[in-house]
Protein backbone atom coordinates (compact mmCIF):
# COMPACT_ATOMS: atom_id res chain seq x y z
CA UNK A 1 0.00 0.00 0.00
CA UNK A 2 1.41 3.36 -0.99
CA UNK A 3 0.97 6.27 1.39
CA UNK A 4 0.78 9.26 -0.93
CA UNK A 5 1.99 12.55 0.50
CA UNK A 6 2.42 16.01 -1.00
CA UNK A 7 5.78 16.30 -2.69
CA UNK A 8 8.35 18.53 -1.08
CA UNK A 9 11.96 19.33 -1.78
CA UNK A 10 12.88 17.97 1.64
CA UNK A 11 11.19 14.61 1.07
CA UNK A 12 12.66 13.85 -2.36
CA UNK A 13 15.99 12.02 -2.03
CA UNK A 14 18.79 11.51 -4.54
CA UNK A 15 18.80 7.83 -5.49
CA UNK A 16 15.06 7.50 -4.96
CA UNK A 17 13.54 5.22 -7.58
CA UNK A 18 10.27 5.50 -9.46
CA UNK A 19 8.37 3.14 -11.71
CA UNK A 20 5.38 3.84 -13.93
CA UNK A 21 2.45 1.54 -14.41
CA UNK A 22 2.70 -0.63 -17.50
CA UNK A 23 0.94 0.74 -20.54
CA UNK A 24 -0.36 -0.95 -23.65
CA UNK A 25 0.11 1.32 -26.68
CA UNK A 26 -3.17 1.30 -28.53
CA UNK A 27 -4.02 2.79 -31.93
CA UNK A 28 -6.28 5.30 -30.17
CA UNK A 29 -3.32 6.52 -28.10
CA UNK A 30 -1.34 7.24 -31.26
CA UNK A 31 -4.34 8.98 -32.80
CA UNK A 32 -4.98 11.09 -29.70
CA UNK A 33 -1.33 12.12 -29.54
CA UNK A 34 -1.35 13.00 -33.25
CA UNK A 35 -4.31 15.30 -32.69
CA UNK A 36 -2.73 16.85 -29.61
CA UNK A 37 0.46 17.84 -31.41
CA UNK A 38 -1.00 18.09 -34.92
CA UNK A 39 1.36 15.54 -36.42
CA UNK A 40 -0.33 13.02 -38.71
CA UNK A 41 2.78 11.55 -40.33
CA UNK A 42 1.89 8.51 -42.50
CA UNK A 43 4.51 6.48 -40.64
CA UNK A 44 2.15 6.58 -37.64
CA UNK A 45 -1.01 5.65 -39.54
CA UNK A 46 -0.19 3.85 -42.77
CA UNK A 47 3.23 2.27 -43.05
CA UNK A 48 6.83 2.96 -42.09
CA UNK A 49 10.26 1.67 -43.15
CA UNK A 50 10.04 -0.70 -40.17
CA UNK A 51 7.14 -2.62 -41.73
CA UNK A 52 3.87 -1.43 -40.26
CA UNK A 53 3.16 1.69 -38.29
CA UNK A 54 5.26 3.16 -35.52
CA UNK A 55 4.37 5.73 -32.86
CA UNK A 56 5.65 9.27 -32.29
CA UNK A 57 9.09 9.08 -30.66
CA UNK A 58 7.97 11.35 -27.80
CA UNK A 59 4.66 9.54 -27.21
CA UNK A 60 5.82 8.17 -23.87
CA UNK A 61 7.37 11.33 -22.48
CA UNK A 62 4.49 11.78 -20.09
CA UNK A 63 4.85 8.26 -18.77
CA UNK A 64 8.33 9.29 -17.61
CA UNK A 65 7.30 12.69 -16.28
CA UNK A 66 4.38 11.25 -14.32
CA UNK A 67 6.41 8.60 -12.50
CA UNK A 68 6.63 10.69 -9.34
CA UNK A 69 2.83 10.69 -9.22
CA UNK A 70 3.07 7.01 -8.24
CA UNK A 71 4.44 8.09 -4.84
CA UNK A 72 3.54 11.72 -4.30
CA UNK A 73 0.66 14.14 -4.56
CA UNK A 74 1.83 16.82 -7.00
CA UNK A 75 -0.13 20.05 -6.49
CA UNK A 76 1.67 21.78 -9.39
CA UNK A 77 5.07 21.87 -10.97
CA UNK A 78 6.92 23.21 -13.94
CA UNK A 79 9.08 21.27 -16.33
CA UNK A 80 12.45 22.96 -16.79
CA UNK A 81 14.53 20.65 -19.00
CA UNK A 82 14.15 17.47 -21.03
CA UNK A 83 16.69 15.21 -22.66
CA UNK A 84 15.53 12.36 -24.91
CA UNK A 85 17.56 9.64 -26.60
CA UNK A 86 15.52 7.63 -29.07
CA UNK A 87 16.89 4.11 -29.26
CA UNK A 88 14.30 1.93 -30.97
CA UNK A 89 10.97 2.64 -32.67
CA UNK A 90 7.89 2.56 -30.45
CA UNK A 91 5.17 0.40 -31.90
CA UNK A 92 1.48 -0.02 -31.38
CA UNK A 93 0.78 -3.19 -29.42
CA UNK A 94 3.85 -2.91 -27.22
CA UNK A 95 3.36 -2.99 -23.47
CA UNK A 96 5.82 -0.50 -22.04
CA UNK A 97 6.99 0.73 -18.67
CA UNK A 98 9.31 3.50 -17.52
CA UNK A 99 11.72 3.23 -14.62
CA UNK A 100 13.67 6.13 -13.23
CA UNK A 101 15.83 7.45 -10.45
CA UNK A 102 16.40 10.87 -8.93
CA UNK A 103 20.02 11.76 -9.74
CA UNK A 104 20.15 15.29 -8.36
CA UNK A 105 18.18 17.91 -6.49
CA UNK A 106 19.26 21.49 -6.13
CA UNK A 107 18.23 25.03 -5.41
CA UNK A 108 18.95 27.75 -7.95
CA UNK A 109 17.96 31.39 -7.58
CA UNK A 110 15.43 30.53 -4.91
CA UNK A 111 13.79 27.74 -6.89
CA UNK A 112 13.91 24.04 -6.15
CA UNK A 113 14.59 21.40 -8.78
CA UNK A 114 14.76 17.62 -9.02
CA UNK A 115 16.56 15.77 -11.84
CA UNK A 116 15.41 12.29 -12.82
CA UNK A 117 16.96 9.86 -15.29
CA UNK A 118 14.71 7.35 -16.98
CA UNK A 119 14.47 4.46 -19.41
CA UNK A 120 11.30 3.33 -21.12
CA UNK A 121 11.36 -0.33 -22.10
CA UNK A 122 9.32 -2.88 -23.98
CA UNK A 123 8.04 -5.15 -21.22
CA UNK A 124 8.11 -8.23 -23.47
CA UNK A 125 11.75 -8.01 -24.51
CA UNK A 126 13.29 -5.59 -22.04
CA UNK A 127 14.60 -3.53 -24.95
CA UNK A 128 15.18 0.13 -24.20
CA UNK A 129 13.06 2.29 -26.48
CA UNK A 130 13.75 5.75 -25.10
CA UNK A 131 16.00 7.01 -22.33
CA UNK A 132 16.98 10.38 -21.01
CA UNK A 133 16.61 12.71 -18.09
CA UNK A 134 14.44 15.62 -17.06
CA UNK A 135 14.48 18.47 -14.59
CA UNK A 136 11.29 19.44 -12.79
CA UNK A 137 10.72 22.46 -10.61
CA UNK A 138 8.84 22.10 -7.38
CA UNK A 139 6.40 24.81 -6.34
CA UNK A 140 6.98 26.28 -2.88
CA UNK A 141 4.51 25.50 -0.14
CA UNK A 142 3.03 28.98 -0.55
CA UNK A 143 1.61 27.68 -3.83
CA UNK A 144 2.48 30.69 -5.99
CA UNK A 145 5.76 30.90 -7.79
CA UNK A 146 7.67 34.11 -8.43
CA UNK A 147 7.91 33.16 -12.12
CA UNK A 148 4.13 33.23 -12.38
CA UNK A 149 3.83 36.50 -10.46
CA UNK A 150 6.23 38.19 -12.83
CA UNK A 151 4.37 37.41 -16.04
CA UNK B 1 12.59 6.25 -50.94
CA UNK B 2 15.25 7.50 -48.50
CA UNK B 3 18.02 9.58 -49.99
CA UNK B 4 21.60 9.91 -48.84
CA UNK B 5 22.84 13.23 -47.53
CA UNK B 6 25.40 13.52 -50.30
CA UNK B 7 22.77 12.84 -52.96
CA UNK B 8 20.70 15.73 -51.70
CA UNK B 9 23.46 17.99 -50.48
CA UNK B 10 20.96 18.75 -47.75
CA UNK B 11 23.30 18.69 -44.78
CA UNK B 12 25.01 22.03 -44.70
CA UNK B 13 26.05 23.85 -41.55
CA UNK B 14 24.07 27.06 -41.28
CA UNK B 15 21.12 25.76 -43.27
CA UNK B 16 17.69 26.30 -41.67
CA UNK B 17 15.21 23.44 -41.57
CA UNK B 18 11.62 23.98 -42.73
CA UNK B 19 9.80 25.43 -39.72
CA UNK B 20 6.53 24.21 -38.21
CA UNK B 21 3.78 26.48 -36.88
CA UNK B 22 1.30 25.33 -34.24
CA UNK B 23 -1.57 27.20 -32.63
CA UNK B 24 -2.38 25.34 -29.44
CA UNK B 25 -6.01 24.81 -28.47
CA UNK B 26 -7.36 23.81 -25.08
CA UNK B 27 -8.68 20.60 -26.60
CA UNK B 28 -5.19 19.68 -27.77
CA UNK B 29 -3.79 20.38 -24.31
CA UNK B 30 -6.60 18.27 -22.82
CA UNK B 31 -5.70 15.38 -25.12
CA UNK B 32 -1.99 15.71 -24.40
CA UNK B 33 -2.13 16.08 -20.65
CA UNK B 34 -5.39 14.39 -19.72
CA UNK B 35 -8.16 16.43 -18.13
CA UNK B 36 -7.79 16.67 -14.36
CA UNK B 37 -8.95 19.03 -11.67
CA UNK B 38 -6.15 20.96 -9.99
CA UNK B 39 -4.05 20.95 -13.16
CA UNK B 40 -2.41 24.10 -14.50
CA UNK B 41 -2.93 22.61 -17.96
CA UNK B 42 -6.62 21.77 -17.89
CA UNK B 43 -8.23 23.55 -14.92
CA UNK B 44 -8.78 27.25 -15.63
CA UNK B 45 -9.40 28.24 -12.02
CA UNK B 46 -6.43 26.29 -10.74
CA UNK B 47 -4.15 27.90 -13.35
CA UNK B 48 -5.34 31.33 -12.21
CA UNK B 49 -4.76 30.42 -8.57
CA UNK B 50 -1.20 29.57 -9.53
CA UNK B 51 -0.74 33.00 -11.06
CA UNK B 52 -1.28 32.30 -14.75
CA UNK B 53 -3.88 34.12 -16.88
CA UNK B 54 -5.10 30.86 -18.47
CA UNK B 55 -4.09 27.20 -18.66
CA UNK B 56 -0.58 26.43 -19.85
CA UNK B 57 0.34 24.09 -22.67
CA UNK B 58 2.46 21.30 -21.31
CA UNK B 59 6.08 22.19 -22.01
CA UNK B 60 6.75 18.73 -23.40
CA UNK B 61 4.38 19.45 -26.30
CA UNK B 62 7.05 21.63 -27.84
CA UNK B 63 9.51 18.73 -27.91
CA UNK B 64 6.97 16.92 -30.08
CA UNK B 65 7.17 19.79 -32.57
CA UNK B 66 10.96 19.54 -32.62
CA UNK B 67 10.65 15.78 -33.02
CA UNK B 68 8.26 16.25 -35.95
CA UNK B 69 10.71 18.62 -37.63
CA UNK B 70 13.53 16.10 -37.22
CA UNK B 71 11.55 13.00 -38.26
CA UNK B 72 10.42 14.77 -41.41
CA UNK B 73 14.05 15.43 -42.28
CA UNK B 74 16.14 12.55 -40.92
CA UNK B 75 13.50 9.81 -40.85
CA UNK B 76 14.84 6.57 -39.40
CA UNK B 77 18.08 8.35 -38.53
CA UNK B 78 16.15 10.20 -35.85
CA UNK B 79 13.82 7.37 -34.80
CA UNK B 80 16.89 5.24 -33.99
CA UNK B 81 19.72 7.36 -32.66
CA UNK B 82 18.08 10.77 -32.47
CA UNK B 83 18.33 13.05 -29.43
CA UNK B 84 16.62 16.16 -28.14
CA UNK B 85 17.93 18.35 -25.33
CA UNK B 86 15.55 21.16 -24.47
CA UNK B 87 15.21 23.88 -21.88
CA UNK B 88 11.78 25.37 -21.36
CA UNK B 89 12.38 29.05 -20.76
CA UNK B 90 8.93 30.59 -20.96
CA UNK B 91 5.46 29.20 -20.25
CA UNK B 92 3.11 28.83 -23.23
CA UNK B 93 -0.50 29.87 -22.68
CA UNK B 94 -3.44 28.22 -24.47
CA UNK B 95 -4.18 29.93 -27.77
CA UNK B 96 -0.60 30.97 -28.40
CA UNK B 97 1.09 30.10 -31.71
CA UNK B 98 4.49 28.45 -31.56
CA UNK B 99 6.92 28.13 -34.44
CA UNK B 100 9.53 25.38 -34.21
CA UNK B 101 12.77 26.23 -35.95
CA UNK B 102 16.17 24.64 -36.42
CA UNK B 103 19.56 25.51 -37.90
CA UNK B 104 22.24 22.92 -38.64
CA UNK B 105 25.25 23.62 -36.45
CA UNK B 106 27.46 20.55 -36.77
CA UNK B 107 28.17 17.61 -39.03
CA UNK B 108 30.37 14.76 -37.85
CA UNK B 109 30.82 11.03 -38.14
CA UNK B 110 29.48 8.75 -35.41
CA UNK B 111 29.96 5.00 -35.65
CA UNK B 112 30.95 5.45 -39.27
CA UNK B 113 27.76 7.28 -40.14
CA UNK B 114 27.06 10.97 -40.81
CA UNK B 115 25.53 12.60 -37.74
CA UNK B 116 24.10 16.11 -37.60
CA UNK B 117 23.26 18.47 -34.78
CA UNK B 118 20.70 21.22 -35.05
CA UNK B 119 20.24 24.21 -32.77
CA UNK B 120 16.49 24.27 -32.27
CA UNK B 121 14.02 26.55 -30.63
CA UNK B 122 10.34 27.37 -30.44
CA UNK B 123 9.15 30.94 -30.46
CA UNK B 124 5.72 32.37 -29.80
CA UNK B 125 3.69 34.74 -31.97
CA UNK B 126 5.69 37.67 -30.57
CA UNK B 127 9.01 36.09 -31.53
CA UNK B 128 9.83 35.28 -27.90
CA UNK B 129 11.62 31.97 -27.43
CA UNK B 130 9.86 29.45 -25.22
CA UNK B 131 12.13 26.42 -25.83
CA UNK B 132 15.83 26.40 -26.66
CA UNK B 133 18.10 23.45 -27.18
CA UNK B 134 19.50 21.03 -29.69
CA UNK B 135 18.38 18.00 -31.67
CA UNK B 136 20.51 15.50 -33.53
CA UNK B 137 20.47 12.28 -35.48
CA UNK B 138 21.97 10.22 -38.27
CA UNK B 139 21.83 11.79 -41.71
CA UNK B 140 22.36 8.82 -44.01
CA UNK B 141 18.72 8.07 -44.75
CA UNK B 142 17.26 11.53 -45.35
CA UNK B 143 13.58 11.63 -45.91
CA UNK B 144 13.28 15.08 -47.38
Amino acid sequence: MIEFKPISYEDVTVGEEFMSDDFLIKPEDVETFAFAVDDHDPWYFEDSPYGGTIAHPVLLGNQALMMRHSKYIIPAGLHAKMHFEFVEPIRTGMRVRTRGKVIDKHEKRGRHYMVTEFATCDEATGAVLVRGQFTQMLFPKSGVHEHAKNR
Amino acid sequence: MPKTASALGAVEVGKELPSLKKTISQRQIDCYSGVRPKSIHTDVEWARQKGFPAPLAQALMATAYVSQMMVRWLGTGFIQGGKISASFIKPVIVGETLTARGVITRQEEVAGRPYVTVECWCENQDGVKTLVGSASGFADQLRA
